[in-house]
């Protein structure tokens, strides 16, 4: 385990621990590959459009990119941010400086030694070019005093900051300077990390080999979450885009794939009984939703929303969306996260249909058209819409399927407020509730395609609770500012989260050290 | 018979110009765009609407059609949305590859379904007849996905003869290109070998009842001559037109077919450009697509020249 200390969760803004970091440094036995060697091929579900992980926020660029890039912080195993390409972090007093310095001896893929200067191109770029810049808001600007410092200022003090710039959902990857113009989702493919790019086909592989001057982090043991020691034990892997579930569960039987993610749920039984084969269930892959219109009759109607909450049996809706693969779940976090909570259980996994037919009738629904909308891309979306509609059914609710496909439905849901034709809207919260109650509640600001508020602005309730949320020093008054978004949010039913989705993966009992996370880790993993 | 050929090019320019304008055009008819999917799960409106003017689709509908013809009048088909590749280049590696697996299914199509269809003909209501009918009817019948499905359980999973899936280019390896495009080859030439098979039939029929084949087995000709000389030579125009069509069907059926192999073709590119509406990718891919087809359609106008006397007389 790593014998540094890591950022604690919410604590980021309160820290200066430079020297506590830097203390840490040399281990006696870190990580050491038990055998090199081998091609781990890994059988990817969705194809990969571009490994530019600073502008593309698609799961399967992740998979790929997050094994050659890295960023100045990250997270650990349990989501805590920690440094990675930097050595330390410190902050200044006032909130108002932050100070990278940078770990000695990285070289990019291409042989160039890393400096602050390619730290500042990397930074300038994402302020330019990624969806998610609005994180460095902010941020009045950055410097370099010397090669290997890196100091950000902010125009106010933002408790955040931290936990933002360590996501992993669109991180701010370090590259060479000489790429900063390189236009969106064309970023040139070289970082810092253990596997450099080798050849990139998209719609059928993606293969990497190991870097020989990786410089791993010494003030780790061993790889947590994104970051921590690395070491690459395979010559190459290889990502091959199978789309087809049961072409996935072939190359895994006859050995092609040695590693595979969405395995579906009829195949386990039989995979199970295959000695060759071990099953890696990764559990709370995301949180199965269904957004309501706050915009639209009758989902405008808070009764009727409590309505449809109180009546909902989410066993039954989970079991159909993941043929089994799921767990019950109160609310945007999952128990092992240090911000759970249980706030608003009483709403959850009621069903009353006694209770959601009176409500029913205090909000006066007169039999309109409760639509649905969902798509077929997602099945687990699709399965579940299903099962609601049929819950709604049973209590004199007029529901009505939508199904068109992912993008349509996102193009729907951004229509502006009032956003009309439809009324619930199936999605599923991934990235987000594993970055942590921040990213997951911010959602709830503003309209996006997950949340319509009434009038385009967020509810008060929640507004406030979201500036506490961001702006408290104390982290436990961040955690009393969630639990109360949680609550309202369960109590207002603007959001109906099902549960848990567990994405089932499966390796070849030869590979060891592969454990599911996030994305499919290639690092301290071989084969036996 | 340049006659022939110079008419079907001319003919070829009005079709290439409705079919890119329809790509275009319907393109922007379906609803999303590409900003839902660069943006994520998470955009907000005021992020989706930054990527939509940064990718110019907030512009007027016929001002992106101008821009896109003026492109095109240039030999730029633009650079796809989601690949940062130009469309031409992403296009021209796909093709071959496309192609390259059409091929391998007509060799097998023409092979197995003219064969059968011959011996069906010859062996009229026969159990030859029957089986080789039957096989076609299955072939047309069962879908090429379910079939490909199958050959998967049976040829890489129980017997381990063939990989389950991914590609290696003949230039590379030309015993790995056979490897990996055989299952892809044969499910894809099933379907097709089934029509065939059954055109071929019911032609050589046709032309096995004529005056000058009687004539001809009267004079004491040999039967094989009298077959693949005097008959099947009569009956390869319309074969050929079904063999054109078949390039045709190869090149849409190889969208699931690449799909389920995880080959790298233009079905497949195409299949993620739409769903993604990586709009300048469909455009310019179709477009090069149809092009291909035409020339196809076109090579199969001058092989009826080179068939059929009849067909230069009336040209000339």
């Amino acid at each position: 385990m790593a014998r540094s200390i890591l950022i604690p969760f919410g604590l980021a803004a309160a820290m200066t621990f430079v020297g506590a970091l830097a203390s840490t440094s040399s281990l006696a036995a870190p990580f050491k590959c038990p055998k090199v060697g081998g091609d781990f091929v890994f059988g990817q579900e969705a194809n990969v459009n571009s490994l530019d992980q600073m502008t593309s926020s698609t799961i399967s660029t992740r998979n790929v990119a997050m094994n050659i890039f890295e960023a100045l912080m990250s997270r650990d195993e349990s989501n805590n941010p920690i440094t990675d390409l930097a050595e330390t972090m410190t902050e200044s007093a006032d909130g108002l400086t932050y100070t990278f310095k940078l770990r000695q001896g990285i070289k990019f893929h291409n042989g160039k030694p890393m400096t602050s200067a390619d730290v500042a191109a990397s930074w300038d770029r994402y302020k330019r070019v990624a969806n998610e810049r609005n994180i460095l808001n902010n941020v009045a600007g950055w410097d370099t005093p010397d090669a290997m410092t890196f100091v950000v200022r902010m125009t106010k003090r933002q408790p955040t900051f931290i936990e933002f710039i360590s996501s992993f959902s669109q991180p701010i990857v370090i590259f060479p300077a000489e790429f900063k113009d390189d236009p969106s989702q064309q970023l040139r493919t070289v970082g810092t990390g253990p596997w450099q790019l080798v050849e990139f086909l998209p719609g059928s592989h993606v293969r990497l080999k190991r870097y020989d001057d990786y410089v791993a982090n010494t003030k780790y043991e061993e790889r947590t979450g994104f970051g921590g020691y690395k070491q690459a034990c395979f010559d190459t892997v290889t990502f091959r885009i199978v789309t087809e579930p049961g072409a996935r569960v072939a190359g895994l039987k006859t050995g092609e794939l040695h590693g595979v993610e969405d395995l579906p749920a009829l195949s386990l039984p039989e995979l199970k009984k295959d000695s060759a084969i071990t099953i890696v269930p990764l559990e709370n892959w995301w949180v199965q939703v269904a957004s309501a219109n706050t915009s639209q009759p009758p989902t405008d109607n808070v009764k009727f929303r409590q309505a449809v909450m109180a009546l909902l049996d989410m066993d039954e809706i989970m079991d159909a969306a993941t043929d089994g693969n799921y767990r019950l779940n109160v609310g945007f976090q999952y128990p092992h996260q240090p911000t759970y909570t249980d706030a608003g259980k009483e709403h959850y996994n009621q069903k009353n249909a006694a209770k959601a037919k009176k409500l029913l009738a205090e909000s006066g629904y007169k039999g309109e058209p409760v639509v649905l909308l969902t798509n077929k891309d997602y099945t687990s979306m699709y399965n579940a819409a299903l099962v609601m509609s049929e819950q709604l059914k049973a209590i004199g609710i007029k529901a009505e399927m939508k199904v068109v496909d992912w993008p349509t439905s996102v193009q729907i849901q951004v229509q502006a407020t009032p956003s009309p034709g439809w009324n619930y809207f199936f999605t599923g919260y991934g990235t987000q509730p594993a970055l942590g109650a921040l990213a997951t509640m911010n959602f709830f600001m503003g309209s996006n395609p997950n949340y319509k508020p009434k009038e385009g602005g967020a509810d008060p309730v929640l507004a406030a609770a979201w500036e506490d949320m961001n702006q408290k020093v104390d982290p436990k008054e961040r955690q009393a500012a969630f639990v109360r978004m949680q609550a309202r949010i369960m109590d207002q039913a603007f959001v109906l989260p099902f549960g848990a989705l567990t994405k089932v993966q499966g390796v070849r009992s030869t590979v060891k050290g592969y454990k599911p996370f996030r994305i499919p880790r290639f690092s301290n993993v071989w084969f036996e | 018979m340049w006659g022939v050929a110079l008419r079907s090019i001319l003919g070829a320019i009005p079709v290439l110009f409705i079919v890119s304008l329809i790509t275009f055009g319907m393109m922007r008819l379906i609803p999303g765009d590409p900003s839902a999917v660069i943006g994520g799960l998470s955009a907000t409106a005021e992020q989706l609407a930054q990527i939509r003017s940064e990718l110019g689709l907030d512009e007027p509908f016929l001002v992106q059609l101008f821009k896109w013809y003026g492109g095109l009048l240039q030999g730029n088909l633009g650079k796809s949305i989601l690949l940062g590749q130009d469309v031409v280049e992403a296009t021209f590696v796909r093709l071959p590859v496309t192609i390259a697996l059409s091929l391998y299914a007509l060799v097998i199509t023409i092979i197995l379904g003219m064969t059968s269809g011959i011996i069906a003909a010859l062996r009229q209501n026969t159990l030859i007849d029957q089986i080789a009918m039957m096989v076609a009817m299955l072939g047309i019948s069962v879908p090429n996905f379910f079939l490909g499905l199958l050959m998967i359980i049976l040829f890489a999973v129980h017997l381990g003869w063939l990989p389950t899936g991914g590609y290696i280019p003949f230039s590379e390896d030309p015993v790995g290109w056979l490897r990996t495009s055989t299952m892809p080859a044969l499910s894809l030439a099933l379907l097709q070998m089934g029509l065939l098979a059954r055109i071929t039939r019911s032609t050589m029929l046709e032309v096995l009842r004529q005056d000058y084949i009687r004539t001809a087995r009267a004079k004491g000709l040999p039967g094989r001559l009298v077959v693949v000389k005097h008959a099947l030579t009569n009956a390869l125009i319309p074969i050929t037109t079904v063999i054109g069509i078949i390039i045709s069907l190869s090149i849409s059926g190889a969208v699931v077919t690449e799909s389920l192999f995880s080959i790298p073709g233009m079905g497949q590119l195409l299949t993620q450009a739409v769903l993604n509406r990586d709009y300048p990718m469909v455009q310019g891919g179709l477009l090069l697509t149809t092009t291909f087809l035409v020339l196809v359609n076109i090579l199969v106008d001058i092989a009826y020249a080179l068939l059929d006397p009849r067909v230069r007389y009336e040209q000339s």
